[in-house]
């Protein structure tokens, strides 16, 4: 059993997910119906990409702070691009889409560099850059609005195949984590992460991996960030701004060590969405908003408690 | 001989596998490596033997691409490379095993050995089933001799040290080199297992793969190898052929022709008091099974190559390293020291040459680097400075130590003045015995002519020295008597006559006296 559970940590969060399912359906009967569980699914989702891309960093050794300012630059150079593209149809989506990403990418390799062939600490370097980009979010659009168009935000909202968009958006995710997780390079970030020396010795390539980690990540920001715009259908400078802190609680829920070198996605995804059930219930047993933060942050330091235990045996 | 034939000719069935000439490196001040040779012939065991800071290490690193040369050329097959990394060196067939350093704990045996390298299938993905399949094939040249522990899904971590060790051999054939750089590979081996692998590299020598071995036991090198070369002070000076001579001649050019009977300070042994400190059989992670007695007024070195023990004892001693068996007895009375403010307590000081790891509170006065090990002797919770001031003031002054005031940090210091502080801090609590963890490393040779003063005034004023020096110069000038320590063991004692270069490089080899 506890060797099962120490190569398996998420199977605890699974157990923690599930329980905290239960609860809600009992307090909140209509929580099974599928629109109710649809307008959930649309609230955790961004925080689930996020802490996607997270872990990947987290897996390397490294942190990245700057991911809630990489969601709003993204938001706002999308929404601008489709404004500056104009018209109708689908060509200025595509466009915004597009430079909402790339400018994701040039973050992320703008952090990678920074970090990995500077060799800047991470947890500075990502604070400052977050700064950085927040800046910038607030210099391409002062202030939140420039609506999207209505293609944009019905699509997201839509249903394909019989469900909804949201959920074939966090499928895909899933897909994703587990296509990359049979391939090499995530055995070379476990690597990079568990042992530096051990993986420059072996001939790795440590910036190579390390600035991958930090391209995915903001490229898992830019997708929350997309997500995020076809929720509230406008730009807004200022949004985001818990995701950064929120993904990490969500990555040591899902078992990953922030001393890196173990874990892996698919408990982070569980992790954002235990995180996102303990609001639900914490609503619907009709106590004080100010338990939601408090329950959460006790919540957060058990698992990294429990994780530092289980490691040191 | 046109230019042309003569490239063709190096190029060709004359070139050795490795050429190594006139390669040096220097670490800031410090020369590693002056003129380091050595050449390699394909299918041969070559042992590089030499004694502590020889250079051999460095030598190896620069073959193996993970430390940068200076100067000097290296020729694989006849062509001249230059390594900017590791893996530049594995693609030119070089591969280096690493005790264990290069092993990722948290991944399995079969990831670990096939990092890197991963065999893929048609979709990119690891290839999961060959991983282990290669791994398992591999992990059957120890049948026999290692555990049943030992499979490729076994996760690192939760493997022996002898297993890891073992991976990590797995790990270097696994690259298929036609040179294997083997430093210290046995060290965690048992003899079935050391045998084992010395079979398997007979048999990779018949397919024309090399190996180079650096070992601190002269019996394997005789074992096994064909050729060897000696290093000393970071340069090569002799190249041998092992059937063609013996181990005398080995340990003479280790030696080189310091004097054999060197002018010591060595003195009448102290009277016969009852001993000061005793240890019996004790162990711990790197120590096994080590007995010795230490009398008041007594000066002993602990020698051999680097990393077999002495630190461990001496820290062990001091309860920084606990030991898990054996007695100590301070002045007669056995002690439980599995604390250092336990061993502070009991009036032993402990100094280490890291001081940057194990001694500087950085950023901080001297004052305060100063009575830190009295604070804790004297279990002191309140500290007045001005009454501590004199006290302070006259232990750093009693060592010819410069400094501008005891209020200057303590990085204002040179590194030798540092130490001296250092040991001025356990001189504060008056130590009846004191440890020494190679002092002497990055400081000048003023100062080492201080700090054998003030060791002499100490044991004459009846304190007992144990004392580790990498330098067996200082060794042999400085002690009453020196145990040779060889994996974890002493091998024997040198004293008196028998206590000079030649004994102490043999010894340190394994080879009791």
């Amino acid at each position: 059993m506890s060797a099962v559970v120490r190569s398996r940590p998420w199977l605890l969060t699974l157990i923690a997910l599930a329980v905290l399912v239960a609860v809600n359906t009992a307090l909140q009967p209509s929580f099974v119906q599928p629109a109710v569980l649809q307008s959930n699914l649309t609230t955790f989702l961004p925080l689930t990409l996020v802490a996607i891309g997270q872990t990947y960093v987290v897996m390397g050794g490294d942190i990245d702070l700057s991911v809630g300012a990489i969601a709003a630059l993204v938001n706002v150079v999308t929404v601008s691009a489709i404004a500056a593209v104009g018209g109708d149809g689908l060509t200025p989506i595509i466009a915004g889409l597009a430079a909402g990403l790339a400018t994701a990418v040039v973050c992320g390799v703008i952090n990678g560099v920074l970090v990995a062939v500077l060799r800047l600490q991470a947890i500075v370097t990502t604070f400052a850059t977050g700064i950085v980009f927040a800046g910038t979010a607030l210099f391409v659009l002062p202030q939140a609005g420039l609506p999207v168009p209505e293609a944009f935000w019905r699509s997201y909202g839509a249903t394909l195949i019989g469900l909804p968009v949201v959920l074939w958006i966090l499928l895909a995710g899933l897909a994703f984590a587990l296509f990359l997780g049979r391939r090499p390079f995530v055995a070379h970030l476990t690597a990079v992460g568990g042992s530096r020396v051990g993986a420059f010795q072996t001939g790795l390539s440590l910036s190579r991996v390390r600035i991958g980690a930090f391209v995915l990540s903001a490229l898992f920001a830019g997708f929350a960030a997309l997500c995020l715009t076809g929720e509230t259908a406008s730009g807004d400078p200022l949004l985001g701004q818990s995701l950064a802190l929120s993904s990490i609680s969500a990555v040591v829920l899902g078992g990953t060590a922030l001393s890196g070198g173990s874990g892996g996605p698919v408990g982070s995804i569980l992790g954002a969405l235990v995180l996102g059930m303990i609001g639900n219930v914490i609503f619907f047993a009709g106590l004080p908003f100010a338990w939601q933060t408090l329950v959460q942050g006790l919540i957060v330091l058990a698992a990294l408690a429990g994780g530092v235990l289980v490691t040191r045996r | 001989m046109t230019p042309g034939e003569a490239a063709t000719a190096a190029g060709g069935q004359d070139a050795a596998l490795l050429d190594a000439q006139g390669v040096g490196k220097r670490f800031g001040a410090v020369v590693a490596l002056s003129d380091g040779r050595l050449r390699v012939e394909a299918g041969e065991i070559h042992a590089l033997l030499g004694a502590n800071g020889c250079g051999k290490s460095t030598l190896c690193k620069v073959i193996a691409g993970t430390v940068a040369p200076d100067s000097g050329t290296i020729a694989v097959g006849g062509d001249v490379v230059q390594f900017r990394n590791p893996r530049d060196a594995e693609q030119a067939g070089i591969a280096l095993f690493y005790q264990e350093l290069s092993l990722i704990p948290q991944l399995s045996v079969a990831a670990n050995i096939g990092l890197g390298r991963e065999p893929r299938t048609g979709l990119g993905f690891v290839d999961r089933r060959r991983l282990n399949s290669e791994a398992e094939a591999l992990i059957a040249l120890f049948a026999g001799v290692a555990g049943a522990e030992l499979k490729p899904e076994a996760i690192v971590a939760d493997l022996t040290p002898d297993l890891r060790q073992i991976v990590e051999i797995l790990k270097v054939l696994a690259r298929r080199p036609r040179l294997i750089i083997l430093d210290e590979a046995t060290a965690a081996l048992d003899g079935r297992q050391s045998a084992r692998l010395f079979e398997i590299l007979r048999a990779r020598k018949a397919e024309g793969v090399s190996t180079l071995m650096i070992s601190h036991r002269l019996d394997e090198v005789f074992a096994v190898s064909d050729r060897i070369t000696v290093m000393r002070g970071g340069a090569t000076v002799a190249q041998l052929v092992t059937a063609g001579t013996n181990r005398d001649q080995v340990v003479r050019h280790m030696v080189g022709d310091a004097r054999i009977h060197p002018v010591t300070s060595q003195r009448m042994p102290p009277a016969l008091a009852e001993p000061r400190l005793t240890a019996q059989g004790v162990r711990n992670a790197r120590v096994h099974d080590v007995s010795l007695s230490l009398r008041p007024g007594e000066i002993v070195g602990l020698g051999g190559l680097q990393g077999q023990g002495q630190s461990a004892l001496l820290q062990g001693l001091f309860g920084a390293l606990p030991f898990t068996a054996g007695r100590v007895t301070i002045a007669g009375e056995t002690v439980a020291l599995t604390r250092t403010a336990d061993a502070i307590r009991r009036g032993l000081a402990y100094v280490s040459g890291d001081r940057g790891r194990d001694a500087a509170l950085t950023g901080r006065s001297i004052f305060e680097n100063l009575v830190a090990a009295l604070l804790v002797r004297e279990k002191r919770r309140l500290v007045r400075p001005s009454e501590l001031d004199p006290l302070a003031t006259r232990h750093a002054d009693s060592l010819n130590t410069q400094y501008a005031g005891l209020d200057a940090p303590i990085g204002t210091l040179s590194g030798g003045n540092q130490q001296k502080i250092f040991i001025a801090r356990w001189l504060a609590t008056g130590p009846r015995v004191l440890l020494l963890d190679d002092p002497t490393k990055g400081i000048d040779l003023a100062a080492k002519g201080d700090l054998l003063a003030i060791m002499r005034k100490l044991a004459d004023e009846g304190a007992s020295i144990l004392i580790y020096s990498s330098e067996d110069a200082e060794l042999i000038e400085w002690c009453d008597r020196v145990l040779v320590f060889n994996s974890g063991r002493i091998v024997t004692e040198l004293a008196g006559p028998t206590l000079d270069h030649f004994h102490l490089a043999r010894a340190a080899y394994g080879e009791a006296a």
